[in-house]
């Protein structure tokens, strides 16, 4: 995804200003990985919250528009803090999401087998399993993964979204793409 | 250098075909129609600069006219609730000359106070002209300079802590014997744990006064050691990650697991801002990764959420 900012910019300025139809167009270039990445936020025991949280984010993106400052920020950078901040307040009422990534920490540090065979991805069994392998991913490493390749933001921008330095979300980014090929590995190591 | 990581992964083109292959178009679609029909129903905010200037005056006036109204009606009241019986034969010359000094009583307390800092203070100069009665022998010498406490805090009182030390300090004045120490001096009204608790804050003679520690407005260490300027020095450093500054506050007696007014430690702040160097540093002098702040986080929920394996190496959370 190749984001304009000057013109998601004119789209939420011409929203804020009433133009019933900007707000639309700038909803379809998002929707997408806006949703998919609070559905892997959410994980499995969570997805039934995605759809409204995806709404809250977008509602909030409207009711805000005024207040976006594309000099400070691109609007992919801010939507998805958006997303971010509603993701993790779902988990604070939850109580329990955070608490649960826990047991995710004896798996973090895991050794890179090297490539699998996973570049043509067809079968939708295969596919499952992938997407299962990524919400097993700690809550971090994976917001990072996602954000990384599902809206396609920099590690600038996740570093900013997420309110770390770059280093930190490069070495998760790095852990993430570790700990998904050894897990891939291991499901099908066991499948055969 | 090139940078390996943020190049394109076979993981990553994996996972985006699998997202392609179990993508559901019908709910997009169906999800686009409800979430644009909730935005419409949700107007966006106005820029702004067009509702705030016109809000605030109007809201002033209205709320000195309910104030003025109240005031009004109270008075009313007052003045014909009290004239008695016998002066009602010649009510128009007399029920003002008689009416008796809790008329402005009952009107202060139909008031609903302008603050929490004003409450205070009233309750702080009833307290007071209480405590130093002109008629009853102390052991202690009566406060001769002491200017009526009324008078000046009642009208203009900056804040509640400045009232609260204000008191203090004139509780002292007015009992030199008493100033050994906290405990000594207020070992009769506060709990021996409480008074530990406030460390080197200023104590305040009137227990009533004494903030609770769920809602105290300031970051007071809970400790015994260690000024509330140290910890909130102590609390920056850490979330700054300038762990010689952290070594050299701890030197001089800070309690490493001080908290602030969320009840976070200085090791969370560490966590939070994502610093293993400063989180090891407060580790090793034994800082509690267990300790709750007030929404039920401890330092080891906070570590396990941020997910930086670096992060749980250096608080030893690692296997």
């Amino acid at each position: 995804m190749e984001p304009d900012a000057a013109d998601d910019a004119d789209l939420l300025h011409a929203h804020s200003a009433g133009d019933p139809h900007a707000f639309a167009r700038l909803y379809d270039r998002y929707d997408r990985p806006c949703f998919q990445v609070i559905r892997r936020l959410l994980g499995v025991a969570h997805s039934d919250a995605a759809e409204d949280l995806h709404q809250e984010t977008w509602i909030a993106v409207s009711k805000n528009a005024a207040a976006f400052d594309p000099t400070r920020s691109s609007f992919p950078t801010w939507l998805f803090t958006i997303a971010r901040h509603k993701t993790w307040d779902h988990f604070r009422r939850q109580r329990v999401a955070i608490l649960a990534s826990v047991q995710d920490d004896a798996a973090m540090m895991v050794s890179d087998p090297g490539q699998t065979p996973l570049e043509h991805v067809q079968s939708r069994e295969l596919a499952e399993e992938i997407i299962a392998a990524v919400e097993a991913l700690p809550l971090e490493q994976r917001c990072v993964f996602v954000m990384f390749v599902q809206a396609g933001l920099s590690l600038e921008e996740i570093a900013q979204v997420t309110g770390v330095a770059v280093e930190t979300a490069k070495s998760r980014l790095r852990y993430a793409r570790a700990k998904l090929r050894q897990s891939l590995a291991g499901e099908r190591s066991a499948h055969a | 250098m090139p940078d390996h990581d943020a190049a394109p992964d076979p993981m990553d083109k994996a996972y985006a075909q699998a997202d392609a292959v179990l993508s559901d178009d019908s709910a997009r679609a169906e999800r686009r129609a409800r979430v644009l029909a909730a935005v419409a129903r949700e107007p966006a905010t106005p820029p702004a600069g067009t509702l705030l200037p016109i809000r605030r005056p109007a809201w002033r006036r209205g709320g000195w006219l309910v104030a003025a109204s109240v005031a009004g009606v109270s008075l009313y009241l007052t003045i014909q609730l009290y004239p008695s019986a016998p002066f009602r034969p010649h009510p128009a010359p007399t029920a003002p000359a008689v009416m008796p000094p809790p008329a402005a009583g009952a009107v202060a307390e139909t008031r609903k106070p302008a603050s929490p800092t004003v409450a205070v203070a009233q309750r702080s100069a009833t307290r007071s002209s209480e405590d130093f009665p002109a008629a009853v022998p102390s052991p202690a010498p009566p406060p001769p300079a002491l200017p009526p406490p009324t008078a000046e805090t009642l009208p203009a009182a900056p804040s509640a802590p400045s009232q609260i030390v204000t008191t203090g300090q004139r509780r002292r004045e007015a009992a030199p014997n008493s100033q050994a120490s906290p405990q000594e001096t207020h070992g009769d009204r506060l709990p021996e744990a409480m008074v530990s608790a406030r460390g080197d804050l200023e104590p305040t003679p009137n227990s009533d006064l004494v903030v609770p520690r769920a809602s105290a407005p300031s970051a007071a260490p809970k400790s015994s050691a260690g000024s509330p300027s140290q910890v909130v020095r102590l609390h920056a450093a850490a979330a700054a990650g300038r762990t010689g500054e952290l070594a050299t506050l701890l030197a001089e007696g800070v309690p490493v697991d001080a908290t602030d007014a969320d009840g976070e430690t200085a090791l969370m702040k560490s966590i939070q801002a994502d610093h293993p160097a400063a989180a090891a540093l407060l580790r090793r002098r034994g800082a509690n990764l267990d300790r709750k702040n007030q929404s039920g986080d401890s330092a080891r929920d906070m570590a396990s959420a941020m997910g930086d394996p670096e992060l749980n190496q250096a608080l030893g959370l690692d296997p």
